[in-house]
C-alpha cells in the first residue's frame, strides 16, 4: 500500500534526525556541565597530570562536534563505548569507590550493561502496565458510557486520589506496611519475580489515573457522537454499539495519549521506582550513572529513551491513521 | 444534543453566559470542588500562619527532642504537632516550608510554560507551512527526552536551585501546552471570526493576541490546576534522589528520603509529611479533576 | 380510505424538564398513519418537528419527557413497550432516517460493512456474502454508482446527498412496514434534494412501505405527501390532504406558512434592474487549484481545481448575484475577493486597480471600501468583546477615530443597521441570530465600504429577518450608493435582491444574464435544472421530468473532457464529449456556456406574465 510505504518513508526519516537531535543535545548537556568525570574516574587522589593523559586519552579535550562525530561513528560500528566506571565484574550496585581506578580496558561496555539492565527494566513495565490496564480499562470505559452515577464518581476521586501520591512516598509507605512490618514481601533489590510485586503496585498507581482519565474522556466523547445513539434506533444494540464502535473510535484519542503522555511517563516512573527499590534496571544504572558522572552510560540510556519514544509513536501514528481513515500525517 | 439545540432559546437560562463562566458554575456546582477548595484554603492558611503561630523549628536541630512522635501517639508532645525528625526539627513547620515551596515551585513553573508553550503553540498553529513544521518537530525532540532524565542530567551535573529546577520543568513542560495549543488554534483559524478580522483589516499579531488567545487559552488553563500538582510531584522526587532544593531547606523529598533509615522505629517522618502533601494534592487534583470534567461537558455541548 | 392505519397517535404531550419547571414542546398530538401512503408534517424550526419524530420511534431522553399520549403501532403502543421489544421494532418493522446523514455513521467504518453489519444482526442466519450481496444491489437500486466499489468506502468518502442514499438503503434493507424521515432533503442541495424526493417516491411505490416525511419546507411537502398535518408550537393547527391544504387552507397559520413559502415566477413584485454607471469591481479570468495528498500514490499530490477561470464584471450601485451548488467554487471565489488568498492567476481589480499588487497601507485602504460579510452569525463574532467594542475594532484598526468620537460614529451605524445603541456595552451572548448579523453588517459598514460581498449572509436567518435585512441593505444601497455582490445557493433571495445573476457550475460560470433573462429564458441545461428542482408551491415554467437526471457533480479533482456539465445533462450532444463550451453572449448582456441553442431546449412550459393568478402546482410535475 502505497500510503503505508510513504509514511514510514517519511517518519522513520524524521525519527531518525529526532534521535540525533536527541543524542546531541544530552551529549552537549553532559559535557558544559560542570564537574569532571576524570577526577571521579581516578578517584581523590590522582595527580593533575595523570588526570590530563586520561582525558587526552578517553579524548575529552576535544572541541564537542569532534567528540561528537567520533561518538556516533562508533556508534554506527555498534559500539557504544565502555563505562568510565564500572568493571566487567562490577556489581550492579557499585559506587564510585568500588571501581574507582580500575583500568579502562576491563570496564564493562555500557551496551553490555543496558542488556544486563533491560530484561529486569521490561519486566517491572510490564506488569506494572498490566496492573493498571487491569483497573482502569473497566472503570475507565464504565466511567464514559453515561455522565452521572457511581462508576463516574469513583473514577474521579480514584484517579484524583491516584494522582495526589508522589510515586516515591507510596514506595515508602507499601514498603514499610508489605514488607518492613509485616514481611509479606520482599522489597530491595532484586533475586526472584516476588520482588516486582510492590515496585510493580507503585509503577501502576501512577499510570491509572491517567489511564482512567484519557479511557473515560474517549469513551465518553464518542457517545456523544450521533452516531452512537443513531446505531441503536437503526436496530443495533447499545452493547453492540459500544463494543465495536465506540471503542474504536475511541482507541484513537487513546493512541495518541499513550504515544504522547503514557510512555514518557511510565519511562520516568520506572527510573524512580527502580532507585527507591534499588531495582536492578535501566532506571538504577542511569542515575547511579549520573551521579558517577559516567558519561557514556547516561548517552546512551538517553538516546535508547528516545529512540523508544520516536519509534512508539510512530508506531501509534501508523495506527491511528489505519482505524480511522480519515487523520492525515 | 442536536435535539436540545433546536428547541427556542428560553430553554436553556444558561446559554446566556460566555463559556468561560459556564465552566467555572457548573464546577462550582459539585460539591467535590467545595470541598476541595475549602481544603486547598485551610492548607494555605496554616502554610502562611503555621509559623508564627507554632512555637517550634524547622531547621534548628534539638538533640533533645529527635524521634518524637506525633500528638496523637504516645510519648507526642505540644509544641510538635506531627512529631520530630531524627535531629530534632518539627515536621509539621518543615513539612509547611516544603509545601510553601513546592507550591511557588508548581505555580511558578506552570505558569511559564503555559506562557511559553501556548505562545509557541499558537503561533505554529497560526502560521502554519514551514514554521509550524519547525517548531514542531523541535517539540517532538524535547517530549522524546523523558522528564526525569533530563532533570537528573541538568541537575545531577549542576548545582540545583529553585530557578534551575524551575527552568528544567518548563523545559520538558512546554510542550505539551505548545502541540494543545497549535491544535485548538489549527480549528480557531478555520473560523469565521478569524476571517472577519482578516478582513476587517486586523493584523496576524493583533489576531492572536486579542482574538485567539482568548478563546482558546481558558479551557486550557482549567486543566494546568492538574500540572501545578503534577510538577509539585516532580519536586518531591527530586528532593527524594538529591537533584531538588539543596538542604537544610526542607523539601518533602529530603525529608522523605531522610527518614527511610528510620522506617521501622520512626515511620511518621517518612509517612506522616507525606499525608499532608497527598492532602494539598489531592485538593488540587481534585479541582483540577472537577474543572476538566466541566470543561468537557461545556465543550461537548451537554450541559 | 376504510384500511386500519398502520400507525396512530393519540393525545401524545411531550414536555421539556419535570413536573414544576416543565415546558410543554409537543402538547395533545393525535394523527394517523395510513398504509402505504405518505403522511407530511410541516412546521418552522422549533415547532417540535425532530421531537414528534423521535417519538414515534420511542427515542426520547430526558430531560426531555413524554407527560401523555399512546404512539400505538399494529395494536401495540410502543411507549408502553419494554425496551427490549422496542429494540426488536427498531430498525427491523420501524426505521428512522435523520436530517444529518453525514454523522450517522461510524466515521472509521466502510459504510457497506455498516449497513451488512446491521442487516446480520437482524437476520442472523444471513451468510457474509449473501448479506454483502442484498447490501450491494439496494445500493444499487437507489442509483449510488459503482456499488461495488463504493460498499467499501468511508462515510467521509461520500457526498451529502450520497450519504443521505446509504441511509435510505440502510433503513429499508430490513424492509420495514414504516419509515420516519426527518427533514432528510434539508442539508442537501436543490438538485440533489429533488433526486432524493423522487427516489423515495419511487422506493415508497415499490416497497409498499409508510413513510412519515417531516419537513419545514411546503413546496418540499407537497411533492411527496399524501396527507399533511401542520405543527406550530407542539400543537397541530390543521391536517388535510396535499391537495385540498394548497387550494384551501384552514387555519391562518397554514395560511401564513403558505404564503411565506417564496416565490420564483408568480407575484415576486419589483426586480431590481441593471444600471450603466462604471465598473466598481472587476474579476478577469480567476483561477485557483489546490494541492491535496493522494492517500493511493507514493508523493503525489491531487489537484483540486475550484475555480477555473472566472470572469464577470459589477458595476457602481449595482447588485450581483453568485449562485451555485456547494462544491461550485463560490466559496473559494468569496476567499479570493476577499484577498485573503491570491488567486493562481487571473486578476480581482476594484476601481481599476489589481488587489494582488497592494500591500501595506495601500492595502488597508482597498480593505476599508471593499468590505465582505460572512454566514455564520454565531462563530464571525467574538463571544467575549462588546458589542460596541467590536464595530469599533475597524475603527480603530484603521485609526479612523478614537475616544468620544468613535463611540458616536459606532452607535450611528447601529442605528442605521437597527441595532440599538443601548447595546453598545453587552455581550453579543442572547442576541439572535438577525441580530447578531446586524452586528456584523454595523462592523463592515462603519467603514463606509462602496463594495459589499455577501457570502451566503442571509442563508442562515428565517424568511421574516431574511426579508428585512433585504430592506435594509435596499437602503443602505440607496443612500450611500453601495455595490453589492450576493453568493448565495438561494434562488428566491437572487431573484428578489439581484439585477444580474451569475450562475456556477464546477468552477466555472455557466451561465450569466439579468434577472428576468435567468429566471424566464435561462439558455443553459444546468440553470433550468437549478430551477426545476427548487421546491416551491406554485407552477414552474421548468419540470423536473425534463431537466432533473441521476448523478452527481464529477469531484473538481478529475474534471472531464469537454463541457463540464455533459455528465449529468439531459440534452447532450457529440459535440459536448470533446469542446468545452465558451461563454458566448446572447442579445441582451446575458451569455452561455452550452452547444446548444434556446431552440434545441425545450420550451418553458408555462409562459411567465406579470402577476400570473394560478399559484397552485401542477401535481403530475414528479
Amino acid at each position: 500500500m502505497a500510503f503505508a510505504l510513504e509514511f514510514f518513508l517519511r517518519r522513520i526519516s524524521q525519527g531518525v534526525l529526532i534521535v540525533l537531535a536527541v543524542a546531541f543535545v544530552i551529549f552537549t548537556l553532559l559535557r558544559i556541565a560542570p564537574g569532571d568525570p576524570i577526577r571521579i574516574i581516578l578517584g581523590p587522589m590522582a595527580t593533575p597530570s595523570a588526570m590530563e593523559e586520561t582525558a587526552e586519552r578517553l579524548g575529552l579535550r576535544d572541541p564537542i562536534p569532534v567528540q561528537f562525530l567520533r561518538y556516533l561513528g562508533d556508534i554506527a560500528r555498534g559500539d557504544f563505548g565502555n563505562s568510565f566506571i564500572r568493571g566487567k565484574q562490577g556489581g550492579t550496585t557499585g559506587g564510585s569507590q568500588d571501581a574507582a581506578g580500575a583500568p579502562p580496558v576491563e570496564r564493562a561496555a555500557v551496551i553490555e550493561l543496558i542488556a544486563r539492565a533491560l530484561p529486569y527494566t521490561l519486566l517491572l513495565a510490564a506488569c506494572g502496565f498490566l496492573l493498571a490496564c487491569l483497573v482502569s480499562i473497566p472503570l475507565g470505559i464504565l466511567a464514559g458510557v453515561r455522565n452521572s452515577g457511581w462508576p463516574q464518581k469513583v473514577a474521579l476521586y480514584l484517579s484524583s486520589f491516584f494522582v495526589s501520591l508522589p510515586n516515591v512516598w507510596v514506595g515508602i509507605v507499601l514498603i514499610y506496611l508489605l514488607s518492613a512490618r509485616t514481611g509479606w514481601l520482599p522489597a530491595i533489590g532484586y533475586q526472584h519475580i516476588g520482588y516486582v510485586v510492590i515496585p510493580a503496585i507503585v509503577v501502576a498507581v501512577e499510570l491509572a489515573p491517567v489511564m482512567i482519565r484519557s479511557i473515560s474522556v474517549a469513551v465518553a466523547t464518542n457517545v456523544q457522537d450521533p452516531f452512537y445513539e443513531i446505531g441503536q434506533v437503526r436496530g443495533l444494540s447499545a452493547r453492540i454499539m459500544l463494543f465495536r464502535h465506540v471503542l474504536r473510535n475511541a482507541a484513537v484519542p487513546l493512541l495518541n495519549s499513550f504515544g504522547a503522555q503514557m510512555i514518557g511517563m511510565l519511562l520516568g516512573g520506572l527510573f524512580v521506582v527502580e532507585y527507591i527499590f534499588s531495582f536492578p534496571g535501566i532506571g538504577l544504572l542511569t542515575i547511579n550513572a549520573v551521579f558517577q558522572r559516567d558519561f557514556p552510560v547516561i548517552q546512551t540510556v538517553a538516546i535508547f529513551a528516545s529512540t523508544v519514544l520516536v519509534f512508539i509513536n510512530i508506531a501509534v501514528d501508523f495506527a491511528s491513521t489505519t482505524i480511522d481513515r480519515r487523520l492525515k500525517f | 444534543m442536536t435535539i436540545l439545540s433546536s428547541i427556542p432559546q428560553s430553554s436553556a437560562p444558561a446559554r446566556g453566559q460566555s463559556v468561560n463562566a459556564r465552566i467555572l458554575r457548573l464546577a462550582w456546582r459539585s460539591s467535590e470542588m467545595k470541598v476541595a477548595s475549602l481544603l486547598f484554603l485551610a492548607l494555605c492558611l496554616l502554610t502562611l500562619l503555621g509559623p508564627f503561630v507554632i512555637d517550634a523549628s524547622a531547621t534548628k536541630i534539638s538533640v533533645a527532642d529527635k524521634f518524637l512522635p506525633p500528638v496523637f501517639m504516645e510519648g507526642g508532645r505540644l509544641p510538635y504537632f506531627l512529631g520530630t525528625d531524627q535531629l530534632g526539627r518539627d515536621l509539621l513547620l518543615r513539612s509547611l516550608v516544603g509545601l510553601r515551596n513546592a507550591f511557588l515551585i508548581g505555580v511558578v513553573s506552570v505558569m511559564l510554560m503555559f506562557v511559553l508553550g501556548c505562545a509557541i503553540g499558537i503561533f505554529s498553529g497560526y502560521r502554519g507551512g514551514w514554521t509550524d513544521v519547525v517548531l514542531m518537530r523541535i517539540t517532538d525532540i524535547q517530549m522524546s527526552i523523558p522528564v526525569i532524565i533530563l532533570a537528573i542530567t541538568i541537575l545531577g551535573m549542576s548545582r540545583p536551585n529553585p530557578f534551575t529546577i524551575v527552568a528544567v520543568l518548563v523545559l520538558s513542560g512546554w510542550p505539551i501546552y505548545a502541540r494543545v495549543a497549535r491544535s485548538v488554534t489549527l480549528a480557531e483559524r478555520q473560523k469565521e471570526y478569524v476571517r472577519a478580522a482578516r478582513i476587517i483589516g486586523a493584523s496576524d499579531l493583533r489576531i492572536m493576541v486579542r482574538h485567539i488567545a482568548p478563546s482558546i487559552l481558558p479551557p486550557i488553563a482549567f486543566v494546568a490546576v492538574l500540572d501545578v500538582a503534577r510538577m509539585m510531584i516532580f519536586e518531591a522526587i527530586f528532593g527524594f534522589i538529591g537533584i531538588g532544593i539543596q538542604p537544610p531547606t526542607p523539601t518533602f523529598g529530603t525529608i522523605i528520603s531522610g527518614g527511610t533509615q528510620y522506617l521501622l522505629n520512626a515511620w511518621w517522618i517518612t509517612i506522616v509529611p507525606g499525608c499532608l502533601l497527598a492532602l494539598s494534592l489531592g485538593s488540587l487534583n481534585l479541582m483540577g479533576g472537577v474543572l476538566e470534567r466541566s470543561r468537557n461537558l461545556v465543550l461537548q455541548g451537554a450541559a | 380510505m376504510a384500511a386500519e392505519p398502520l400507525l396512530k397517535v393519540e393525545n401524545l404531550s411531550i414536555c421539556l424538564g419535570s413536573a414544576g419547571a416543565a415546558r410543554p414542546l409537543i402538547s395533545n398530538v393525535t394523527f394517523a398513519v395510513k398504509p402505504k401512503s405518505v403522511l407530511g408534517i410541516i412546521g418552522e424550526s422549533g415547532a417540535g418537528k425532530t421531537l414528534l419524530s423521535r417519538a414515534l420511534v420511542n427515542w426520547v431522553r430526558p430531560p426531555l419527557v413524554i407527560t401523555a399520549g399512546r404512539v400505538i403501532y399494529r395494536d401495540r403502543d410502543l411507549l408502553a413497550l419494554p425496551e427490549t421489544d422496542m429494540a426488536r421494532l427498531r430498525g427491523r418493522e420501524i426505521a428512522y432516517i435523520g436530517a444529518n446523514p453525514t454523522t450517522a455513521l461510524d466515521p472509521t467504518v466502510p459504510v457497506g460493512h455498516q449497513i451488512e453489519e446491521k442487516l446480520r444482526t437482524i437476520e442472523p442466519g444471513l451468510s457474509r456474502q449473501a448479506a454483502r450481496k442484498r447490501v450491494v444491489d439496494l445500493l444499487d437500486a437507489v442509483r449510488i454508482p459503482s456499488a461495488r466499489s463504493r460498499f467499501d468506502e468511508y462515510p467521509f468518502q461520500f457526498s451529502g446527498g450520497m450519504m443521505q442514499r446509504a441511509m435510505i438503503v440502510d433503513a429499508l434493507i430490513s424492509n420495514p412496514k414504516l419509515l420516519v424521515a426527518d427533514n432528510i432533503t434539508q442539508p442537501l442541495d436543490v438538485t440533489v434534494a429533488a433526486q432524493i424526493l423522487r427516489l423515495l417516491r419511487d422506493l415508497q411505490r415499490d416497497f409498499g412501505t409508510s413513510i412519515v416525511f417531516v419537513s419545514s419546507s411546503f413546496g418540499t411537502i407537497v411533492d411527496i405527501a399524501d396527507e399533511v398535518v401542520v405543527l406550530d408550537k407542539g400543537s397541530i393547527v390543521e391536517a388535510q390532504d396535499t391537495g385540498r391544504i394548497q387550494r384551501n387552507p384552514v387555519h391562518p397559520y397554514t395560511k401564513d406558512l403558505l404564503a411565506k413559502v417564496p416565490r420564483l415566477w408568480h407575484g415576486v413584485g419589483s426586480i431590481p434592474e441593471a444600471n450603466a454607471e462604471p465598473v466598481v469591481l472587476s474579476v478577469r479570468d480567476v483561477a485557483k487549484t489546490y494541492a491535496v495528498k493522494d492517500r493511493t500514490s507514493l508523493f503525489r499530490k491531487n489537484r483540486v481545481q475550484a475555480v477555473r477561470g472566472v470572469s464577470f464584471e459589477v458595476r457602481r450601485g449595482e447588485s450581483l448575484g453568485l449562485i451555485g451548488e456547494s462544491g461550485c467554487g463560490k466559496s473559494t471565489l468569496s476567499r479570493l475577493l476577499s484577498s485573503l488568498e491570491p488567486p493562481d492567476h487571473g486578476a480581482i481589480e476594484v476601481n481599476g486597480v489589481d488587489v494582488a499588487t497592494l500591500r501595506g497601507a495601500a492595502l488597508l485602504s482597498m480593505r476599508r471600501r471593499f468590505q465582505l460579510l460572512l454566514q455564520d452569525p454565531y462563530t464571525s463574532i467574538p463571544s467575549h468583546v462588546s458589542i460596541g467594542a467590536t464595530i469599533a475594532e475597524p475603527l480603530r484598526i484603521h485609526r479612523l477615530a478614537s475616544g468620544r468620537g468613535l463611540r458616536e460614529q459606532v452607535c450611528g451605524v447601529m442605528q442605521d443597521v437597527g441595532l440599538s445603541p443601548d447595546l453598545y456595552d453587552a455581550l453579543p451572548v442572547g442576541l439572535s441570530a438577525g441580530q447578531r448579523q446586524r452586528v456584523n453588517i454595523a462592523r463592515a459598514m462603519v467603514l463606509e465600504p462602496s463594495v459589499l460581498i455577501l457570502d451566503e449572509t442571509l442563508s442562515a436567518l428565517d424568511q421574516v429577518e431574511q426579508a428585512r435585512l433585504l430592506d435594509l441593505f435596499d437602503n443602505l444601497q440607496r443612500k450611500h450608493g453601495i455595490t453589492y455582490l450576493y453568493i448565495s445557493h438561494d434562488l428566491a433571495m437572487v431573484r428578489r435582491a439581484c439585477a444580474r445573476i451569475a450562475v456556477m457550475y464546477l468552477g466555472k460560470i455557466v451561465e450569466i444574464g439579468d434577472n428576468e433573462t435567468i429566471f424566464g429564458e435561462p439558455a443553459h441545461p444546468y440553470t433550468r435544472t437549478l430551477l426545476s428542482s427548487v421546491s416551491t408551491v406554485e407552477e414552474k415554467p421548468f419540470l423536473p421530468k425534463d431537466y432533473l437526471l441521476e448523478g452527481e457533480p464529477p469531484d473538481p479533482i478529475h474534471i472531464p473532457e469537454g463541457c463540464s456539465f455533459r455528465s449529468r445533462c439531459p440534452f447532450v450532444i457529440e459535440t459536448c464529449r470533446n469542446v468545452e463550451p465558451p461563454l458566448s453572449p446572447r442579445a441582451g448582456g446575458s451569455a452561455a456556456a452550452c452547444h446548444l441553442g434556446l431552440d434545441r431546449l425545450p420550451a418553458p412550459s408555462i409562459v411567465l406574465k406579470a402577476h400570473n393568478g394560478s399559484d397552485l402546482k401542477r401535481m403530475d410535475s414528479l
